[in-house]
C-alpha cells in the first residue's frame, strides 16, 4: 500500500486564543514495504503527523491518500486495520486480564472467527518473542515485555503499514536492538514501517528513507544520506564522524549505517 | 485550556481577594439567600451580584455560560409553579390550565433564588484559582485539627488532584486514541454497549493512576514528606483590610436583602 | 572489609558506604541484592549500570530508606537510612526516572518548595532558596507554570531544582533521562555536569555515554556487584559488556571496530585518531 500525505495541515484549538498550527503543509509518501523514518525535535509535529496516517486526526487542510484514494472516503475500521498505529509508551493502554485477551482485542473487533483470532494472537506474540507470556496478566510483566505485548496487539490486525511512535522510548539498549531487528523482519515480510524517533542512530540503522520535520514543516526528505549529511551537526554519530573527515578525505563518501561506516573508515585509514 | 473548567484568569480586585474571605462570603451568601423571603430582596442581591461580576472583569457571556447547567431546573421550576400553584387572581386560563398571579410571583422568586445560588458560587470559582481554593479551604479547616480532623491531608489531596487532573485527562485521551487505533468504537450502540466499550480505557487509566500514586508517594517520601507535622507553607495567605471590607459588604447586602 | 564506623557527616571519610547489603522483595524467591559493598567518597561521580532487574532501582531505594535491607548496612553521611530516613533524606536526594510522577504541586515554584516545606524551613528563607534552585537549573520565568505544560526535560529540571533547594550532599539519579527525548536528555545532562564539582553523585543509567567522565562505574547484575571499574576499563572489556547486556556507545564501538582503544569518546576525537593514523600510514609508505 502506498500511503501519501499531501500538503497536510493541522490546527489545534482552532478559533480559540490557544490556537496552534501543528502541521503547516506536510507532504510525504510511504512506499510499499519500506522503512520510513520521521525525525524532529519536540514540537516539530511528529506525533500529530502520524495520527493523521490512520485518521485519528483529520487534516484541516490537504489530504491523506491510500493507494491514491482519499482516506476519508474509506471505512475507518478498514483504514485502521491497514494502517496500524502504535503510540508512544503503548503499554499504558494494556487492559485485558491476560496477554492473549489483550492481543485478541483488535482481531476480534475485525469480526474474525475465534480460530483465526487465536492464530493471529499466537503469530504476533511469537514475532515479538513473548509467546510464553500468553496466559500472564499484562500488568505483571516487565516494561520491555509490556511494550512487546502492546506492539503485538497492533500487529495482530495484519496491517500493511505499521506506524511506530518512539517504539524504543524508555527501553534498555539491548531490548532496543531487538525491536530494530523486528522492524527489519517486518520489512522483509513486506510490511512498511513508519518509524518516528528522536534517536537518530536508530533511524540511521534501519530506515530506507527519512523525513525531517521542524515546526510543522518538512525540512528535508530523502535517503538517510541525503537527509543526514545536510546538517551533520544534528545527525547520527556515524554521519558526524564521517563528515568530519570529508573535507580532507572526500573518498569517504556518505556512509550512514554502522557497518558501511566501519568499512569506509577502514578503507580510509588502511586498517 | 489549562484551568479547571470555570476559573477565568484575568486581573481584577475580586481575583486579588484572599480566598478565605471569598469562601466565607460565598458560604454566608448561600445560607443567607434562604433567609430572604421577598422577591424585591432577591432582586437587590441580584443587582449586587451583577456589580460583582462587573468588578471581576469577567465577560458577561462567559459568566452566563456558568448558569447554563441549571437552566433546565429553573425552567422546570417555573413551569411547575406557573401551572400548578393556586394563589391569587387568575391571570390566564386555557381549558383546564389555569395560571394565577401568585404562581407567577412564586415562580419568579424561586427561579431568582436558584440563579443567585449558582451565580454566587460561580463568581467564587471564576475568580479563585483552584490552588488558592485548596489553600483557603485548608486554612479554614485547620482549627479542626484540634479535633483530629485531617485538614492538612485533605488539602494535600486536593492539591495533588489539581496537579494531576490535566495529566490524567491527557492520558485518557491517549489511551482512547490507542484503542481506537485498534478498532475500538466508543460511539456505537446503546448506553450499555457504550459503557462497556469504555472498559479498555477505564481499566488502563485506573491501573495507571494507582501506579502513578505509588511513584508519587515514593517521590514525596524521598523528599522528606512525613505528614503535616512541623511543615511550613510556601504560599502565603494574607488577610488584608480589603478582605475584611469585602466581607462587610457581603453581610450588608444580605441584611438589606432580608429587610426588603 | 572497610571500617565503616567513622563514616561521619560532612568531612568524614565516606559520603555513602554500603556493607553486605542484602535484600529480597517480600513474596519473591530471587534475591534482589546480595552482599553489596562499596563506598562513595565525597565529590565522586560514580555510575551504576547493569541489566534490568539487576538490582539498580532496589539499591537506590535502600540508600534513601524507602526500603530496609534484610541484612547489611548503609551509611549516608554517618546516618543509617533504615533507622533515620529523614536525616538521610536531608543529605541524599533522588531524581527518579519518570518526570511526571515526581512533581507534586500545581505550580513549578510550589513544587520546588516542597522539600523545604517538609523540613519546616521558614517562609522567607524558602523563597530565597527556591529562587536560587530555579536559577541553578535555568528555569527563571517558569515559576507559575503548570507541570503538565512542560516538556520532559523541563519537568526533570524542576525535579532537580526541588532536590537542590534542600542542598543535599549526595545526589542519586535513577535513570533520569531514560524517558526523555534527545533534547531533554541534553538539557538535563548539561545541568548535571555543572553539579559534579559540588556534589557527590551516584548515576544509575543504561546509557554508557552519560558515564564517560565518571570516576568509576559499578556494574550490578542479578543482585551482585560484579565490577567496580573505571569507564575506560569497562568500555574496553567486551566480556563484561556482553555478560551484563551493556551496549557500547557508537563512538567507542566504531573505535573498537577500527582497532583503536575504547577511550575515544567524542566524534571529533575519533576523527582525529583516524586522520592521524591515515597520515602516518601515508608517510610510512
Amino acid at each position: 500500500m502506498r500511503l501519501e500525505l499531501r500538503d497536510v495541515r493541522h490546527v489545534y484549538a482552532a478559533g480559540t486564543p490557544f490556537e496552534v498550527e501543528a502541521l503547516r503543509g506536510v507532504s510525504l509518501t510511504v512506499e510499499p514495504g519500506e522503512v520510513f523514518g520521521i525525525v524532529g525535535g519536540t514540537g516539530s509535529g511528529k506525533s500529530t503527523l502520524v495520527r493523521h496516517m490512520n485518521l485519528l486526526l483529520v487534516p484541516a487542510g490537504g489530504e491523506v491518500l491510500v493507494d491514491g484514494v482519499d482516506a476519508t472516503t474509506l471505512k475507518k475500521s478498514e483504514l485502521r486495520r491497514r494502517v496500524g498505529l502504535v503510540f508512544q509508551f503503548p503499554e499504558a493502554a494494556l487492559f485485558a486480564p491476560t496477554v492473549e485477551e489483550d492481543v485478541a482485542f483488535a482481531p476480534r473487533r475485525l469480526g474474525l472467527d475465534e480460530e483465526e483470532v487465536g492464530r493471529r494472537v499466537r503469530e504476533s506474540l511469537g514475532l515479538l518473542g513473548v509467546g510464553d507470556l500468553a496466559g500472564r496478566s499484562p500488568f505483571a510483566l516487565s516494561g520491555g515485555e509490556k511494550r512487546r505485548v502492546a506492539i503485538a496487539g497492533v500487529l495482530a490486525m495484519g496491517p500493511e503499514v505499521l506506524v511506530l511512535d518512539e517504539p524504543t522510548a524508555g527501553l534498555d539498549p539491548a531490548t532496543r536492538g531487538e525491536l530494530l531487528d523486528l522492524i527489519r523482519h517486518l520489512r522483509e515480510a513486506g510490511v512498511a514501517v513508519v518509524l518516528v524517533s528522536h534517536d537518530l542512530d536508530e533511524v540511521a540503522e534501519v530506515a530506507d528513507r527519512v523525513c525531517a520535520l521542524h515546526a510543522g514543516r518538512v525540512c528535508a526528505i530523502g535517503t538517510p544520506a541525503e537527509v543526514f549529511y545536510r546538517d551533520p551537526g544534528l545527525a547520527p554519530v556515524t554521519v558526524r564522524v564521517a563528515s568530519l573527515l570529508q573535507e580532507s578525505r572526500p573518498e569517504i563518501g556518505e556512509p550512514v549505517r554502522f557497518g558501511e561506516t566501519v568499512a569506509a573508515l577502514r578503507a580510509l585509514s588502511g586498517v | 485550556m489549562t484551568s479547571l473548567g470555570q476559573f477565568y484568569p484575568v486581573a481584577s480586585p475580586v481575583h486579588d481577594l484572599d480566598p478565605r474571605a471569598k469562601i466565607v462570603a460565598t458560604a454566608v451568601l448561600v445560607a443567607g439567600l434562604f433567609l430572604i423571603d421577598s422577591t424585591v430582596g432577591l432582586l437587590f442581591v441580584a443587582v449586587a451580584l451583577v456589580a460583582l461580576v462587573g468588578a471581576s472583569r469577567i465577560p458577561v457571556r462567559d459568566f452566563l455560560r456558568l448558569l447554563r447547567p441549571v437552566l433546565f431546573i429553573v425552567v422546570l421550576t417555573v413551569v411547575f409553579q406557573v401551572l400548578f400553584s393556586r394563589e391569587g387572581t387568575t391571570v390566564f386560563q386555557w381549558g383546564f390550565l389555569e395560571v394565577q398571579a401568585g404562581g407567577l410571583r412564586l415562580a419568579l422568586f424561586l427561579a431568582l433564588r436558584i440563579l443567585l445560588l449558582v451565580g454566587v458560587a460561580g463568581v467564587l470559582t471564576a475568580t479563585t484559582a483552584p490552588v488558592e481554593l485548596a489553600d483557603g479551604i485548608e486554612d479554614l479547616l485547620s482549627p479542626l485539627k484540634r479535633v483530629r480532623f485531617p485538614a492538612h491531608e485533605v488539602a494535600m489531596m486536593m492539591t495533588i488532584a489539581l496537579r494531576f487532573i490535566p495529566t490524567l485527562g491527557e492520558e485518557a485521551e491517549k489511551i482512547r486514541g490507542a484503542q481506537a487505533a485498534r478498532g475500538a468504537d466508543f460511539s456505537e450502540g446503546g448506553p450499555l454497549r457504550r459503557a462497556r466499550s469504555l472498559v479498555p480505557v477505564l481499566v488502563p487509566l485506573t491501573v495507571g493512576a494507582f501506579r502513578r500514586a505509588d511513584e508519587l508517594a515514593e517521590a514525596m517520601e524521598s523528599r522528606g514528606y512525613k505528614g503535616g507535622e512541623g511543615r511550613t507553607r510556601y504560599r502565603e495567605l494574607r488577610f488584608r483590610a480589603r478582605d475584611a471590607l469585602a466581607l462587610c459588604i457581603t453581610v450588608l447586602v444580605l441584611l438589606i436583602g432580608v429587610l426588603l | 572489609m572497610q571500617n565503616l564506623g567513622t563514616g561521619t557527616r560532612h568531612g568524614g571519610s565516606f559520603a555513602v558506604s554500603c556493607e553486605g547489603l542484602t535484600f529480597s522483595y517480600p513474596g519473591f524467591e530471587t534475591t534482589a541484592l546480595s552482599g553489596i559493598t562499596f563506598e562513595l567518597r565525597p565529590g565522586e561521580y560514580v555510575g551504576v549500570v547493569g541489566p534490568n532487574g539487576g538490582g539498580k532501582s532496589t539499591l537506590v531505594r535502600l540508600l534513601n530508606g524507602l526500603l530496609r535491607p534484610d541484612s547489611g548496612r548503609v551509611l549516608v553521611s554517618g546516618h543509617d537510612p533504615a533507622t533515620e530516613p529523614f536525616e538521610v533524606r536531608k543529605q541524599l536526594g533522588v531524581l527518579f526516572q519518570n518526570p511526571e510522577n515526581g512533581l507534586v504541586a500545581p505550580f513549578v515554584e510550589d513544587d520546588v518548595a516542597f522539600g523545604l516545606e517538609n523540613l519546616g524551613v521558614p517562609r522567607g528563607e524558602m523563597r530565597e532558596r527556591v529562587a536560587q534552585a530555579i536559577r541553578a537549573v535555568g528555569l527563571e520565568g517558569y515559576e507559575r507554570r503548570e507541570p503538565h505544560t512542560l516538556s520532559g526535560g523541563e519537568k526533570q529540571r524542576v525535579a532537580l531544582a526541588g532536590l537542590l533547594a534542600v542542598e543535599p550532599e549526595v545526589l542519586v539519579l535513577d535513570e533520569p533521562t531514560s524517558m526523555l527525548d534527545a533534547a531533554g536528555r541534553r538539557e538535563v545532562l548539561e545541568h548535571l555536569e555543572e553539579l559534579r564539582s559540588r556534589k557527590t553523585v551516584l548515576h544509575v543509567t543504561h546509557h554508557l555515554e552519560e558515564l564517560l567522565n565518571a570516576d568509576r562505574i559499578l556494574v550490578l547484575n542479578r543482585g551482585e556487584l560484579v565490577a567496580d571499574v573505571s569507564p575506560e576499563r569497562l568500555l574496553s572489556d567486551p566480556d563484561i559488556l556482553r555478560e551484563n547486556r551493556l551496549i557500547l556507545p557508537v563512538v567507542p564501538r566504531l573505535a573498537r571496530a577500527l582497532g583503536f582503544g575504547a577511550n575515544l569518546k567524542r566524534p571529533e576525537e575519533l576523527a582525529d585518531a583516524i586522520l592521524t593514523r591515515a597520515e602516518s600510514g601515508t608517510r610510512s609508505r
